[in-house]
This record gives C-alpha cells, sequence and structure tokens, in this order.
C-alpha cells in the first residue's frame, strides 16, 4: 500500500499544473466600453450583491470575466449581449427615467424581476437576455479566477468549495467535517491576471 | 484525383473505444493495419486540467472541428422539420470519446441479449413494446464472457465480482451474469457520502454495490492509480488513470510495429468493386484526398457515422449506400433513457455531503434491483427498469446553478445564503432505463443540412415511446425512495422526454443473423459485403441499463480476433 502512494504521488508531481506564465493571457482591447462595462457591473451586482456573506459580483471581478469572455472565446455572442444591455437601459429610461446603473437598488430589482419573468414591456428577449446574463455571471463568480472572476476566490468560499487539486484523499471526501480550502487556480498561484 | 497509398491488410476508420481496442488483436495477429483517425493526440499535460470553464462549460477537450461540422439533425417525428443543434455528444481524438466518458464498464446481463425471447416466455408476447423491432442478439452472453474478460484485462477495469461461475458474492452486483474470474483490480475508493447511500439501499433491502470502472484503483500496468480530483467528467484524466484506449490497447497495439496510425484522416468514403466487396477507404487530410486500399474495412466511427458512412458510400453494387441493399442501413436506431434524455433525481440533504471531489460515475454506488428482468413485471405494463447510481464529483459553477427547490429566489442575496447553505448539499443521482429499437426511430441522411464538404449530415428522428417512459418513471420513484432513506429533505424527478443526440446511442447497422432485418451478421461482418466490418454501439439490439463502452470493447476485440483466425475466407485472396 506504502509503495502505491509513493508511486501515485510520484506521477502526480510529473503532471504538475501548467506554468502560470505559458498560459498569461495577452492584453486584449477591451469588447465592452466603460459605459457598458458600468451597467454590467450594475446588473450583476443585484444577482450577486455585496453582503454579510462576502463581496458583490463587480467586487469579485464578474464584470472582467463577461468583459473577457465576450473578446474571445464568445466573441461571436457580442453583437447580442450589447444588445440586451441596451435594451436593459432603454428599459429604465423608458419607465424609470434614468440610466439603470443609475437606479436605486429596489428600482433594479424591480426591473430585473420583469426581465426574469418576462414581464418587462417592450422587450421580448429580456428573459432569454436575463437568463444568459445570470449564467454569465455564475461562470465569473464560481469559475477559475484564471478567467478574471471570483477574485480572492470570493465564489468558491461562499459556497464552501475548496478548490482544484491535482489529487485528494480519502479525508478530503468526509462528510461533516470543514475541508480546508485550497486557494488556488487551475493555472497556478499567482494573481491570475487582476 | 485521390493519391495512392501503400495497400494493408485492415483499416480502421476510427480510434476511439471500439476501433481502438480492435487494433490490438490485428496487430497482434500479425496483420498491417492503418489506424485512420479524424483527430490527433492529446497530452495530458496541456490538454487535462481541472478546470470547468475549460471542460465543461467551453467543452474545449471534447469541441474538435471535424466533430462540430457535421452534428446530425434531430427530430421527434417523421413529418417535423429536423434542426441542427449546436453541439456533437462525440468527439474526434486518438482514444476518441474514451478520453473523457465516465468509464464505468459494465457487461450486459445474459437477459440483454435475449430480450424478446425471454419476455414472451415469462410473460407473453403482449408484454413486448409496442412497435419495437426488438429481436434477440445472434450472440449470448456466455458467447461474449470470455471476451469481457480479456477486454476487463486489457484495459484494465475496477470493480467487485457479484457471481463468480455461479458463486454470489453480495460485495459485487449479484444480479450479473455468471464470470470465469475477479475483476483485475479492486473498485475504487469508498468515501462517507458512498457509504452513506450504501447504508440507506441495505436499509431497504437492497443489495448496493461499488460500480466498475476503467479507472485504475492501483497503479496498473505502469500507469497510475486514481488521484479522485474531481475533473473526470469531460475532462481527460492527468495521471493516464482512466484507461482511454490512447493510454491503453492503442499502444500497445503501435508496440509490434504493425499499426499506423494517421491522424486528422477524415474518412469520407468506403469503396466497393462491383462485385460488392470493399476495397479501401478515401480520406482528406491536409486538403489533399488520399486512398487507402485495405483487404478489410472496420468501420469504427460511432452511431451515427458508422450509418453516414454507409449510406454516403454508393456504388454500382450498393446504389443505396453501402451494405444497404436490403434498407438497414439506419433502421433500428435508439437512444439510452437515461439523464440525457430527462431521466434525472435530484435530492438535498439537511447537511454537507461533500461530493466535490471523486470520479463521477467511476466512484459511485449501485443499485441494480430494478433493471431489466430483476423484478416481476406482471401487471407493470412494462419491460425492463433502470440502474439507479449514486456518484461523486460536483463542480463549483454547477453547484451553485442548483434548484432552489422553491426554498429560495434565484438571485439576490437572500439566493446567496441558499447557496452558501445548500450548494454542498445537493446531489444527484444517474439512471439507465434499458431501451429498445422502434419503427419510428431511425437514422437517415438529412435533405438539406450539409456539413463543409457538400456531404449531408446524419438525421435522426426518435418518436416517443411508452414502454420506457413507464420503466423511467417507476425507475426514478425507487430513486427517490433511496434518497429519502438517506435522509434526504427535497427531492425533484426530471421529465423523461426521451433521448435526442446522446453518447449513448445504438442500431443503425444492428448485428443479427436475419440478413432482411439487420446489417451485420453474429460477428459483426456485413451480411452483403463479407469484407466490412462494423464496430460499436451501432451493432447493439438492445441497450441495457448500463454504460455500453466495455460491450462494444468486448465485441470488438471478437470481430477483429474472429478476422485474425478466418483471414482467408474474409479478406480473400
Amino acid at each position: 500500500m506504502a509503495s502505491d502512494e509513493i508511486s501515485r504521488r510520484a506521477v502526480i508531481v510529473s503532471a504538475a499544473l501548467v506554468p502560470v506564465v505559458a498560459l498569461a493571457q495577452t492584453a486584449t482591447p477591451s469588447a465592452l466600453s466603460d459605459a457598458q462595462l458600468r451597467l454590467v457591473a450594475a446588473f450583476v451586482d443585484r444577482l450577486i450583491p455585496k453582503d454579510e456573506l462576502g463581496p458583490s459580483a463587480s467586487e469579485s471581478g464578474v464584470p472582467v470575466y463577461i468583459n473577457r469572455a465576450l473578446g474571445d472565446y464568445l466573441a461571436g455572442e457580442k453583437t447580442a449581449f450589447v444588445e440586451g444591455l441596451e435594451a436593459t437601459d432603454a428599459l429604465a429610461r423608458r419607465t424609470q427615467n434614468a440610466a439603470f446603473a443609475d437606479l436605486t437598488a429596489a428600482q433594479q430589482d424591480a426591473l430585473l424581476t420583469s426581465m426574469d419573468n418576462g414581464s418587462a414591456e417592450g422587450f421580448p428577449t429580456a428573459r432569454a437576455f436575463f437568463s444568459r446574463a445570470r449564467r454569465l455571471a455564475l461562470e465569473g463568480m464560481f469559475g477559475d479566477p484564471y478567467y478574471g472572476g471570483n477574485k480572492n476566490f470570493a465564489g468558491w468560499d461562499l459556497i464552501k468549495y475548496p478548490g482544484p487539486r491535482l489529487a485528494t484523499s480519502a479525508d478530503d471526501q468526509k462528510m461533516g467535517v470543514e475541508i480546508k480550502p485550497y486557494h488556488h487556480s487551475a493555472y497556478g498561484s499567482a494573481d491570475h491576471g487582476h | 484525383m485521390a493519391i495512392n497509398l501503400k495497400p494493408v491488410d485492415v483499416a480502421v476508420v476510427g480510434l476511439g473505444a471500439a476501433g481502438g481496442v480492435a487494433v490490438l488483436p490485428l496487430a497482434r495477429a500479425g496483420l498491417k493495419v492503418a489506424g485512420i483517425e479524424a483527430g490527433t493526440w492529446m497530452d495530458p499535460a496541456k490538454d487535462f486540467k481541472p478546470d470547468e470553464i475549460h471542460n465543461n462549460v467551453r467543452g474545449l477537450v471534447t469541441t474538435v472541428p471535424k466533430a462540430k461540422k457535421e452534428i446530425p439533425t434531430f427530430r421527434t417525428s417523421p413529418d417535423a422539420q429536423a434542426r441542427q443543434g449546436a453541439t456533437h455528444p462525440m468527439m474526434n481524438a486518438i482514444g476518441g470519446t474514451s478520453i473523457h466518458y465516465h468509464a464505468q464498464s459494465w457487461r450486459l446481463k445474459p437477459w440483454d441479449f435475449k430480450s424478446r425471447s425471454e419476455t414472451i416466455k415469462r410473460y407473453g408476447a403482449s408484454l413486448l413494446p409496442q412497435g419495437s423491432t426488438l429481436e434477440d442478439w445472434p450472440v449470448s452472453y456466455e458467447e461474449l464472457e470470455p471476451y469481457y474478460d480479456t477486454v476487463e484485462h486489457e484495459v484494465g477495469v475496477s470493480g467487485k465480482a457479484g457471481n463468480i461461475q455461479g458463486t454470489l458474492d453480495p460485495a459485487g452486483n449479484v444480479y450479473e451474469g455468471p464470470r470465469q474470474r475477479e475483476y483485475p483490480m479492486p473498485p475504487l475508493r469508498t468515501c462517507d457520502f458512498l457509504d452513506h447511500m450504501h447504508k440507506a439501499a441495505v436499509s431497504l433491502g437492497w443489495k448496493p454495490f461499488h460500480a466498475p470502472s476503467a479507472i485504475n484503483s492501483q497503479p496498473y500496468r505502469g500507469r497510475a492509480a486514481c488521484a479522485y480530483h474531481g475533473y473526470c467528467d469531460r475532462g481527460g484524466c492527468h495521471v493516464r488513470a482512466k484507461n482511454s484506449t490512447c493510454f491503453t490497447t492503442i499502444p500497445e497495439a503501435q508496440k509490434t510495429k504493425n499499426l499506423t496510425v494517421f491522424d486528422h484522416a477524415q474518412v469520407t468514403r468506403i469503396v466497393a468493386d462491383g462485385n460488392g466487396k470493399v476495397t479501401g477507404v478515401l480520406y482528406i487530410r491536409d486538403g489533399k484526398e488520399y486512398f487507402q486500399p485495405a483487404k478489410v474495412v472496420l468501420v469504427s466511427s460511432y452511431t451515427y457515422e458508422n450509418t453516414r458512412l454507409l449510406l454516403l458510400s454508393k456504388s454500382k453494387a450498393y446504389p443505396n449506400g453501402l451494405s444497404n441493399n436490403h434498407g438497414q442501413v439506419g433502421k433500428h436506431y435508439f437512444g439510452h433513457w437515461d439523464a440525457q434524455a430527462g431521466v434525472g433525481v435530484t435530492a438535498l440533504f439537511p447537511m454537507d455531503v461533500n461530493t466535490w471531489y471523486g470520479a463521477m460515475l467511476s466512484q459511485g454506488v449501485v443499485v441494480d434491483e430494478w433493471a431489466d428482468d430483476s423484478f416481476d413485471h406482471s401487471g407493470l405494463g412494462f419491460i425492463g427498469g433502470a440502474s439507479l447510481c449514486s456518484f461523486m464529483e460536483k463542480h463549483p459553477i454547477a453547484a451553485a446553478s442548483m434548484s432552489t427547490f422553491g426554498r429560495a429566489p434565484a438571485w439576490g442575496s437572500k439566493w446567496k445564503q441558499f447557496v452558501h447553505e445548500n450548494a454542498g448539499r445537493w446531489t444527484t443521482s444517474y439512471l439507465q432505463t434499458n431501451s429498445f429499437p422502434y419503427e419510428n426511430t431511425y437514422l437517415d441522411l438529412d435533405p438539406e443540412v450539409k456539413d463543409p464538404l457538400g456531404d449531408p449530415v446524419c438525421r435522426v428522428t426518435s418518436g416517443p415511446k411508452e414502454n420506457e417512459t413507464r420503466a423511467a418513471v417507476y425507475a426514478q420513484n425507487k430513486m427517490e425512495e433511496w434518497f429519502r432513506a438517506a435522509g434526504a429533505i427535497e427531492v425533484v424527478k426530471g421529465q423523461p422526454f426521451g433521448p435526442a443526440l446522446s453518447t449513448h446511442t445504438y442500431g443503425g447497422t444492428r448485428m443479427g443473423d436475419n440478413l432482411e432485418t439487420n446489417v451485420v451478421d453474429r460477428w459483426g461482418f456485413s451480411h452483403e459485403a463479407p469484407n466490412l466490418g462494423m464496430l460499436g454501439g451501432s451493432v447493439f439490439g438492445t441497450s441495457g441499463a448500463r454504460n455500453p463502452t466495455l460491450t462494444m470493447q468486448a465485441l470488438a476485440w471478437r470481430t477483429a480476433e474472429h478476422l485474425s483466425k478466418n483471414w482467408k475466407a474474409i479478406a480473400g485472396s
């Protein structure tokens, strides 16, 4: 048994995590404008607000995640996403006479609720856009910090996910015990491009 | 004009779970084999990461250009317009989908091979699923047993036997068919949650056991044991503990120097002569067309592409597609009624279950009392059932995307509070329902949608099934009972809607003695083109209530061995 453990560890070490340097993101132009980013931040902060359980989505880099994704992997989706942002702002101006980001939290919640349940007037794709934005917010908040979100591992700490590792022991799979969080990205423990 | 290559004995189209196994007995028998694969080698150090966005959200291990460009279209009725989805369930690579699969490695039950005759014998013909084209397989479990045994050892399967030559052991699956010996490795590690579920099943009088899996529970043949890191789903194994064919049988076959791997090679046609014998395959690599002459062609490119390749390969001898002079190619197709078909059950517990890490279904506990014909179906109105599996591995985005079970809103501070408490307290289960072929379910070529080469993609037509719906709902209720016995405070059952595109699909080139209703014979060779063999799920006549890969591999080994032992008769002079 002991020799099995040793050989297993040897193999795991040899397949060590990919160095951060090799995968560092190169600077690319921002997919969203400053105004659009401000709207995204206001939007996702109502989905994941700052409270006694921890930081908000924007404090955790969720807009950075969304901006980066729309600039590379989701570039094909950018136009539709920007249209959704514009329609959200148009809805805010139409119903509340102000940009979404300038509304009170309660006004923003009311507006997002109307989008979520499909009752937002003059915004037929509101439900689909809300659902997509929520999905991207979850990806940013709970995905690997390498992609720009989940800053300081706030998302993983919120749901008590102990973090990716290359190997786990039987103790790491115990019920009813606090598993010590391992604050590492799959790509190393540096600043993940923040 | 295609570039002619040096002739080989056997061309194997697709080096995945099935083709990747067949090359080994062929190469060992001294046959010169060309392994032709649309994808290429993957590098465990670079390609396999503990990263949910990479593996699951973006599907970067599984999404590869060829498969993406030929996604089948789907419809639920012959009158409907078939639509193309966004992703192909399978991938192209050396090792194919065995790279990222969940690796549960089951033998089918003796009943699965003769469901028709056994149903008639026990319940009468009236219980046969209406509209089904179910036949007994031409192969019995007993005939396949030695091949299961070979593949379990060659690929490497971990598990606990429940029936060795008739002696039952409740630590394993007592409902399995008799096996000649124990698995080569013990099951993967158990853990608190699995022990908890195991105990709950025992309290119901059931006989739970640990799932068999093609993942090393201990170092095996120079490869490491599982590290249980929790990124097995849609990811390859960074320590090569998952016994994908790219780590096992393919390199083993290369050692003989009889296997040449041609990667990035997309096979477009199988060529046949005027006498109906196949002469080789055409493939495209880097924009150039090549002809690989071969005395025998084995097609192992997954159910959809196996069928499509035959239908596309028209010739004088086969005007309706290769081996389709009886109109059976594409018929008797069916998908598995599993989680991909809406047969899910999810539960919320009042305590942290800590299922974050592990090895997906392979680190799981299974209940088999409600599958196959393990229970009396009199008066139930269906045959079959489902295996129930409770398993480990959960990723953070998926965990936070949990159902709030009606207990909280889906966003805002109250939602935050809810996922803070409950993201670690929910789990799901995997149910696989016995599924059968039907007249209303088949594959053909799409009349409109084409791939970039101008060839039509595969079209899937899959109609409703009363038998499978009833069996799935029955099994879901059993899963709920199991979760409740384990202390779940909420249970949500999915609505079984039936399989669409899936990684568990069967038929299209079904195996059977009757050439009027089957494409290949009992050895996997075409009834019409004697030197053409088919490998993979496309030859299955039933699904069983469990993952298909080990059975595909046992059949692939058997077809390859039959070929090498009967080389002159099959290959001709």
